[in-house]
């Protein structure tokens, strides 16, 4: 490559850099990026609410417990040993239910709950006529369980609807919204190839939407591990695979900034009305579960999936086209993956250096 | 090596709509207007030279430089367009700092010639106020600073005296003269023509997206046979060498002057109309001055495209 090229291009993202952060129409963007922080902030702060609760429940306790003590309560025990195994519940209520017992006839049943604590996972014990009838175990700390909430959020919120929209709102607009603000030609009137100034304006909507989605993507995992205590953390980071996952969501946000902002830029030069080629875009990557393995290639979804480090199990009866969307079939090997992506990218970014090559200023027809 | 700007048999179609059809120019250094009135095509002709659209047919090329090339064509073209739109957020330093940048100038030439370019324009204390604040003069201004800013070979400039104040157009249009006399091609788009008719080394008259004239004005003046050359002569006797006059038969009509000093007369032969008044002369009647009072841009804008259109 010329050097004056490299030059020209760090012009470019220079300039544009200035116009995404901070334009208008693109604030909505960094509020999308900041939905899935806000809602691990709210899951830490209910998160942090139940410890201190559960931490109050076993401080009222008698005894000092253990996860192997809430354990050992099997329902149809009474309440007896009931409290023989966990010493009095630090908190119970009681009541009496009037239960239907044939068309005419009710008969009144004594109905209890106990709540006992190991100070991080609690235990709910409902009993009827002193008899354990149900019991329900609320884990605190659950690694593996917290791994597949977050797996969850980026890929059906973050990847599928931030990272997709974000990318829309700042790629498309890189060449449609100076047709708009009827400031295209500035950059046509300068001694540069179109081609480099393509490459100059994707680079720098990659960086915005890179800094903007991995400083989100950053924040997710922080405000996940901020109610771990130091000890759960080290556990969740260094034990459960935490850090190599928030690695791998990290390079799978890159990609998908890549991938998606390779469509939008070509889709920003060849359509006027950006609501089209999003929705077109939008289905195909939805209905991707469901396409031909041959079709499955050309979309960047597919790909992202198999890089995803966590797998989402279906809940036991799950419709079977929910299953399959949850499902990631046909996953490709990493490398395959990353291919596929910069494969995708290449031929999108290759369109755009036609088209780009075409583009006339006629802000009249706009 | 090609020192023209040519266009060979261009077309431009936006759908249906004519922008100009059938061009075949070839434009020598100096400065040339293109004249028309709205619509006729200047614009859609200056776009084309630069690139900014491609021609349906034809071939264009600037100099060496073809216009699909811009990382050629802009070396030793700048163009001041008439699109009133500006990157946001920049003062008018940075907007050509930015476009000097984007041509490959590292950051000390390009400060250097964004500012040399500021001071060409006479806009130094705006430099560092942001453009969405400029009058229109300014932005004006500022455009031409841009187009200027590199030492342009070829400088195409779309109404770049829109807006400016009579001291500004002045200072303009002695720049635009400098940079001709330097051997540049400077290709002015305008619809005031008494300032082309000075500015002017050529015209192109253009109507309805097609070349009507093209060349200097005298020689296109000439060309226009169906009008009567209109001459007018400063003499202390007008009526009797009116009387004179009047004798040949290549004289269409006379009429004295309002001050009585001189004569205006239209011939259908201005060649013939000399050599009588060289016999006249030497019969002994005095003849002060003679002066064409038609080969100028207005008259023949008003003689090949009409006078409605024409603006003074």
């Amino acid at each position: 490559m010329k050097r004056i090229w490299w030059e020209q291009i760090k012009a470019v993202i220079r300039l544009e850099l200035r116009k995404t952060f901070f334009a208008k129409r693109g604030l909505w963007i960094y509020g999308v990026a900041a939905l899935p922080v806000l809602l691990f902030i709210a899951y830490a702060i209910a998160t942090s609410n139940q410890q201190h609760r559960s931490a109050s429940v076993a401080a009222q306790g008698n005894r000092s417990l253990t996860y192997q003590d809430l354990l050992a309560v099997k329902t149809g025990m009474t309440s007896e040993e009931v409290i023989a195994i966990l010493g009095k519940p630090p908190l119970n209520f009681h009541w009496t239910e009037n239960r239907r017992n044939g068309p005419d006839a009710t008969v009144d049943v004594q109905r209890e709950d106990y709540h006992y604590s190991d100070g991080q996972n609690d235990l709910f014990v409902g009993l009827a006529d002193g008899k354990v009838a149900s019991i329900h175990i609320s884990n605190g700390f659950n690694p593996g369980q917290d791994s597949v909430m977050f797996a969850g959020v980026f890929q059906f919120f973050f990847l599928r609807l931030a990272v997709f929209f974000g990318c829309l709102g700042i790629f498309m607009n890189l060449f449609r919204g100076e047709i708009l603000d009827r400031s295209l030609h500035f950059y046509f009137l300068a001694p540069i190839r179109r081609e480099v100034l393509m490459v100059g304006k994707f680079l720098a909507g990659l960086l915005a939407t890179c800094t903007i989605f991995v400083t989100s993507e950053l924040l997710q995992t922080s405000a996940f591990l901020w109610h771990f205590s130091a000890r759960q953390s080290d556990v969740y980071l260094y034990h459960n695979h935490g850090l190599e996952h928030a690695a791998i969501y990290v390079g799978v946000t890159v990609l998908a900034c890549i991938g998606y902002g390779a469509f939008f830029m070509v889709a920003g030069m060849l359509f006027r009305n950006p609501i089209i080629p999003a929705a077109v875009i939008l289905i195909w990557e939805g209905i991707n579960p469901f396409l031909p393995t041959l079709l499955k290639q050309f979309s960047v979804i597919y790909y992202l999936k198999s890089l995803c480090p966590v797998d989402i199990p279906s809940a036991p009866g799950t419709p079977p086209v929910l299953a399959l969307l949850i499902s990631n079939s046909d996953p490709v090997a990493a490398p395959v993956a990353v291919l596929g992506i910069l494969g995708v990218a290449l031929i999108a970014l290759y369109v755009s250096s036609i088209q780009v090559r075409r583009m006339e200023i006629n802000y009249t027809t706009e | 090596m090609n020192d023209r700007i040519v266009f060979e048999d261009v077309s431009k179609f936006y759908g249906e709509i004519l922008g100009v059809n059938r061009v075949n120019l070839s434009i020598p250094p100096g400065i040339t207007s293109l004249v028309g009135p709205n619509g006729s095509g200047k614009t859609t002709l200056m776009n084309l030279m630069t690139g900014l659209v491609k021609p349906t047919r034809g071939r264009i090329q600037v100099l060496d430089c073809k216009t699909d090339d811009p990382e050629n064509l802009f070396k030793m073209l700048g163009y001041s367009t008439q699109f009133d739109a500006f990157p946001k957020g920049l003062t008018g330093f940075q907007f050509l700092y930015s476009y000097l940048r984007l041509a490959g100038r590292d950051s000390r030439t390009a400060e250097q010639m964004a500012w040399r370019a500021i001071e060409r324009v006479n806009l130094v204390e705006a430099a560092e106020r942001n453009v969405a604040g400029y009058s229109k003069g300014m932005r004006q201004r500022i455009r031409l600073a841009q187009a200027l800013s590199h030492d342009p070979k070829v400088l195409v400039l779309d109404e770049p005296l829109n807006g400016l104040d009579p001291l500004a157009r002045a200072e303009m249009i002695a720049l635009f003269r400098s940079a001709a006399a330097e051997g540049s091609y400077v290709i002015i788009s305008s619809h005031i023509l008494h300032e082309v008719d000075v500015i002017s080394d050529q015209v192109i008259l253009l109507s309805n997206g097609y070349v009507v004239a093209e060349g200097q004005i005298h020689n296109v003046r000439s060309e226009i046979q169906e009008h009567p050359t209109q001459i007018l002569i400063r003499s202390s006797r007008p009526r009797e060498l009116a009387a004179k006059m009047l004798q040949y038969e290549h004289t269409i009509e006379v009429s004295i002057h309002k001050d009585e000093h001189g004569l205006l007369l239209k011939t259908r032969d201005a060649d013939r109309f000399y050599l009588a008044l060289n016999d006249l002369a030497v019969s002994g009647i005095d003849i002060e001055s003679i002066a064409p009072a038609d080969d100028d841009v207005l008259s023949v804008y008003e003689y090949l495209i009409g006078t409605e259109e024409a603006v003074r």
